[in-house]
């Protein structure tokens, strides 16, 4: 099938070609605007050229396995000769965290506390940000095996305020986990200075159980409490190296030619500015075919028209590639194949 | 008890004399330091946002023994929370 010839030529090869060559690739947008399907056939165009490719949705309300036409569960599942796909659970995710906390929990209270262990942890399975947090860290150990396991990870994204929100993430836990090492630094070099003073219970006026506890079970502890910390640092601070590495990674943001999808590609685009997160190139997606026939569609295409200009002027700076409509629906590994080879073509 | 070992004794006092008041003042800079890490790892059970709640789970088991110690010096006679009964 000949893809119709959309109104504006597009300098397609020369946005798109560099992004399959990345490590990682983010795809976000509005609600609607077609970045599931942009995000796969990116996916199969790389899988085609001999990249190990893994496509991963994020959005809660997953559509990767629509897009293909199978089924895609929270496990890596193979979709095509390199080609992964893969639909995060956050709350699975957070679940399996939780347990692992509980089974050490209880390795360290007295057996009748088991059930107040349980009821705790499983109020924090529910609390306000734990669905969040569990995302993040898979997407951060994704990213991390990008290049490793995977010539490349393409992150099909929620909608642009939640992943705001995700890429923002990495800064505000590293300085967050930042402040807690230092309290443990400050901690450790008293501890230090005491050790030196020979420690007493009778220093702090009381007993309590804890002293009764030989100091260097206490030292141990502090250890492994620092090295924890540490440990989530060095996973946000890759996160953010990588986020803002420009070599690695690319942000492409998906947008409809209309108002609204201009207008908030507009501030989707100050914000990730703002993050300091690049946008490597802009997919106008469904751009009415020339040659589509009726009045109505004439009328809806010169409309489009002044928003494809107005397109043209506002995004100035991004490299941009335009897509038709398609008179199908692009569903499937080879209506995806088809659209990748048109994003990735060498001849615009 | 020989002269040396008298001679010992008074120079271990002497020490203890000027070196207790101030190893208190450490020691209690010490446990403040970490009560405020507690607070920090704890802080969502007690009602104060935490960015990173979900992050500080795993730290909790290790901090659960100084737990009772803590949130009663804190001033508080029972657990602050009804799902984390230590007493």
């Amino acid at each position: 099938m000949r893809p119709p010839t959309p109104v504006t030529p597009p300098p397609r090869a020369a946005a798109l070609e560099p992004l399959l060559e990345r490590r990682i690739v983010f795809v976000g947008g509005k609600g609607g605007v077609g970045k599931t399907t942009i995000a796969a056939a990116l996916a199969v165009a790389a899988a085609d050229r001999g990249r190990r490719c893994l496509v991963v949705s994020t959005d809660p309300a997953h559509s990767l396995g629509d897009v293909f036409d199978r089924a895609v569960g929270d496990t890596e599942t193979l979709l095509a000769d390199r080609l992964w796909g893969l639909e995060i659970d956050p709350d699975a995710a957070a679940g399996r965290h939780i347990t692992a906390v509980k089974a050490q929990m209880k390795r360290l209270v007295h057996p009748r506390m088991y059930a107040e262990v349980d009821r705790q942890l499983e109020l924090a399975r529910l609390a306000p940000g734990t669905v969040e947090a569990a995302l993040l860290e898979r997407v951060a150990e994704l990213m991390v095996q990008a290049g490793g396991r995977f010539d490349l990870v393409i992150f099909d994204t929620a909608p642009t305020g939640h992943t705001l929100r995700l890429l923002s993430l990495p800064e505000i836990m590293a300085t967050w986990v930042e402040g807690l090492l230092r309290h443990r630094e400050r901690s450790s070099r008293l501890a230090s200075v005491l050790a030196r003073l020979g420690r007493r219970p009778a220093d702090l006026g009381e007993q309590s159980p804890s002293d009764d506890r030989p100091p260097h079970e206490d030292e141990a502890r502090a250890a492994a409490l620092t090295e924890m910390l540490a440990a989530r640092q060095r996973k946000f601070r890759r996160a953010r190296e990588l986020l803002l590495d420009r070599e690695a990674t690319a942000f492409v943001l998906v947008l409809n030619p209309d108002k609204l999808s201009i207008l908030e590609s507009q501030k989707t685009l100050q914000s990730l500015g703002r993050v300091h997160v690049p946008v490597a190139a802009l997919v106008v997606n469904r751009v009415l075919p020339e040659g589509a026939g009726g009045a109505f569609l004439e009328a809806r295409r010169r409309q489009e028209g002044a928003y494809l200009i107005e397109i043209e002027e506002a995004f100035a700076p991004f490299p941009r590639v335009s897509l038709p409509l398609w008179p199908e629906d692009v569903r499937g590994l080879s209506a995806l194949g088809r659209l990748g080879r048109y994003l990735s073509e060498a001849t615009g | 008890m020989s002269l040396r070992e008298r001679l010992r004794r008074v120079s271990e006092l002497a020490t203890e004399f000027y070196v207790a008041p101030y190893r208190g003042v450490i020691a209690r800079a010490h446990r403040d330091q970490d009560d405020l890490f507690m607070l920090f790892v704890f802080s969502e059970l007690m009602g104060v946002p935490n960015p990173a709640t979900y992050y500080m789970l795993e730290l909790q088991p290790m901090l659960l023994e100084r737990f009772h110690e803590w949130h009663v010096r804190m001033g508080m006679e029972h657990s602050p929370l009804d799902g984390f009964r230590c007493c």
